[in-house]
């Protein structure tokens, strides 16, 4: 595997004695797009804003390229992408003059990308930026963080506003940008997207990143849905000492992380009237883990 | 980034700028008609019965009020140092802190500029605003002066750089204080605090040898009018002290602000 573009180590943020985050690790590396999930107030938007320079570390480091990622570094600044999570721009400004006010830090010429870009999200350059939708102004705000070619794009909530036939425009141009080796840092909570989108996920609890693991392997875990129809119900529940199960007649749904050959060798010694077994998917897989270190808080 | 600061602050230079040239424009349309040869001795009769003191405090004992150029001296000058040191003050409470105030901060930081750049930028933007005010009110004023009659043009021109060194600490003060907050509210209040209690203080200080040293508690004193219409002077420790001081509290604002959590 390449050397991580991005580094974070030990990455720990108290606002006061609240902690944001805490002791998180984790390597990005070049052409993946890393999932950041986990609900609202669990410290995804604190690590990006870590990461932004946008406020200041309790303790930890933050490495790009294995160069510190210091707040007055123009040359990095200028190979990250940033869309924050609710974009907020000058209203006074119109769209066209958003797009030259952005093009004018920069000393490569963004023209060509930034047409492009425009005609692809079908943006109006003439509207007042005040005037914008929520959907459209996060079209603004993706086509900023696109214009400039960046190697590291931090995107949190991109999809949010945006109707379903621009995000999928959003998800091909992603693949692009993927495709190209670039770096991408998906924050969300929407988790239909992972699978979709994400080679690897870390998944963020109370300000600490209690699991990272690959899409294909989250998926590949031995958990699945189990239902069973049976006369012998009760029985079956003994038999396998479910505690966490749902029931109504002679019908049960438990969630399942035995070997399915054992499973059904168990059940073989029962009248199984109907047996359902589903695979879990992203959505699952994220609430088991949340399950999961709950029980291991409790412990 | 310096045209984009100069835009976005242009209109409230504008307006705090024709206020004051609106203010002038009356003074010269009235003035003929108050201070005319019949009301002379009325005026005169009353400044008589203000103590000495008092008259001080305004500079009407080293300047009369017959003549427009000797209501500047007074009275028009103090509407000059009010003005542009509420607009200072405002200026520097908001002109950082706006970014933050109106969330587009996370923009910002985001381009490729240190937070340097960004300081640096929005104190040059509010400085020459400050200066371009008051050069606008000081040219708007010698030409409203040559119309009314004879004045001295070297002290006008003295008497009219004055309020920049006022204005310019004010506006480095509350810049330095904006760094300590998000909100623009929180330190407009207190700039505007430091505008009128300063020229509360600097009024005061002239009323007695008891409360000579509320003066150098006043940013007003940096103007000292008085000094320039008496000796036709700057004082030029005064001009050291206005860099020194506003040099002190913008590095400060910019260390700070380098250090600052902007969300």
């Amino acid at each position: 595997m390449d050397h991580p573009i991005l580094e974070i180590q030990e990455l720990t943020k108290y606002y006061g004695k609240h902690k944001g985050v805490e002791n998180l690790s984790l390597q990005l590396y070049p052409g993946e797009v890393f999932g950041f999930i986990g609900p609202n107030g669990a410290g995804k938007s604190t690590t990006i804003r870590c990461i932004m320079n946008l406020i200041n570390k309790t303790s930890g480091t933050i490495l790009y390229n294995h160069k510190p990622l210091h707040k007055n570094d123009t040359v990095i600044k200028s190979s990250i992408g940033y869309l924050p999570s609710e974009i907020h721009l000058y209203d006074d400004l119109s769209v066209k003059e958003m797009l030259d006010y952005h093009e004018s830090f920069y000393t490569h010429d963004l023209k060509q990308r930034r047409k492009e870009l425009v005609k692809r999200f079908q943006l109006d350059e003439a509207k007042q930026i005040e005037d914008l939708s929520l959907g459209n102004l996060k079209k603004l705000g993706i086509i900023l963080a696109f214009m400039h070619q960046p190697k590291l794009l931090i995107l949190d909530e991109p999809t949010s506003g945006l109707d379903p036939i621009m995000q999928n425009v959003f998800y091909e141009l992603l693949a692009e940008e993927k495709a190209k080796g670039n770096t991408i840092l998906y924050s969300t909570h929407i988790l239909s997207e992972v699978s979709k989108i994400c080679d690897r996920i870390g998944i963020i609890k109370d300000g600490n990143l209690i699991k990272t693991e690959t899409v294909t392997d989250l998926l590949n875990h031995n958990l699945t849905y189990v239902t069973v129809s049976s006369p012998q119900i009760d029985e079956i529940i003994s038999e396998l000492q479910l505690i966490d199960f749902t029931k109504s007649d002679q019908t049960m749904r438990f969630k399942n992380e035995m070997n399915h050959d054992k499973l059904i060798k168990k059940l073989a010694q029962y009248q199984v009237e109907r047996l359902l077994i589903e695979e879990a998917n992203p959505e699952d897989m994220f609430f088991h883990y949340y399950e999961q270190e709950n029980e291991n808080v409790k412990a | 980034m310096l045209k984009r600061e100069m835009k976005v602050n242009r209109k409230s230079f504008i307006i705090w700028t024709l206020i004051l040239i609106g203010l002038f424009t009356i003074v010269y349309l009235v003035y003929p008609s108050i201070f005319n040869s019949a009301n002379k001795k009325m005026i005169d009769d009353m400044m008589e019965m203000f103590p000495e003191e008092l008259l001080k405090a305004f500079n009407m004992d080293i300047a009369s009020l017959e003549t427009a150029y000797g209501w500047l001296k007074t009275e028009g000058f103090v509407f000059v140092l009010l003005i542009s040191g509420i607009y200072s003050g405002i200026l520097g409470s908001q002109i950082l802190t706006k970014e933050e105030n109106d969330k587009t901060i996370e923009y910002l930081n985001s381009l490729p500029i240190t937070r340097k750049d960004i300081i640096l930028n929005k104190i040059q933007c509010g400085i020459l605003y400050i200066i371009f005010m008051i050069l606008c009110v000081s040219v708007f004023n010698f030409i409203g002066l040559s119309l009314s009659g004879d004045f001295d043009r070297k002290a006008y021109i003295l008497l009219s750089i004055t309020p920049i060194f006022s204005s310019t600490v004010i506006f480095s003060v509350s810049l330095f204080m904006s760094t300590f907050t998000h909100k623009t509210k929180k330190t407009i209040s207190v700039s505007l605090g430091i505008v009128f209690v300063g020229y509360f203080f600097n009024i005061i200080s002239e009323m007695g040898s008891s409360v000579a040293f509320l003066k150098y508690l006043s940013v007003f004193t940096l103007a000292d009018i008085r000094n320039v219409i008496i000796n036709e002077v700057i004082n030029p420790m005064l001009i050291f002290i206005t860099i020194v001081v506003a040099l002190l509290f913008l590095t400060a604002a910019i260390m700070h602000y380098e250090r600052k959590e902007l969300v």
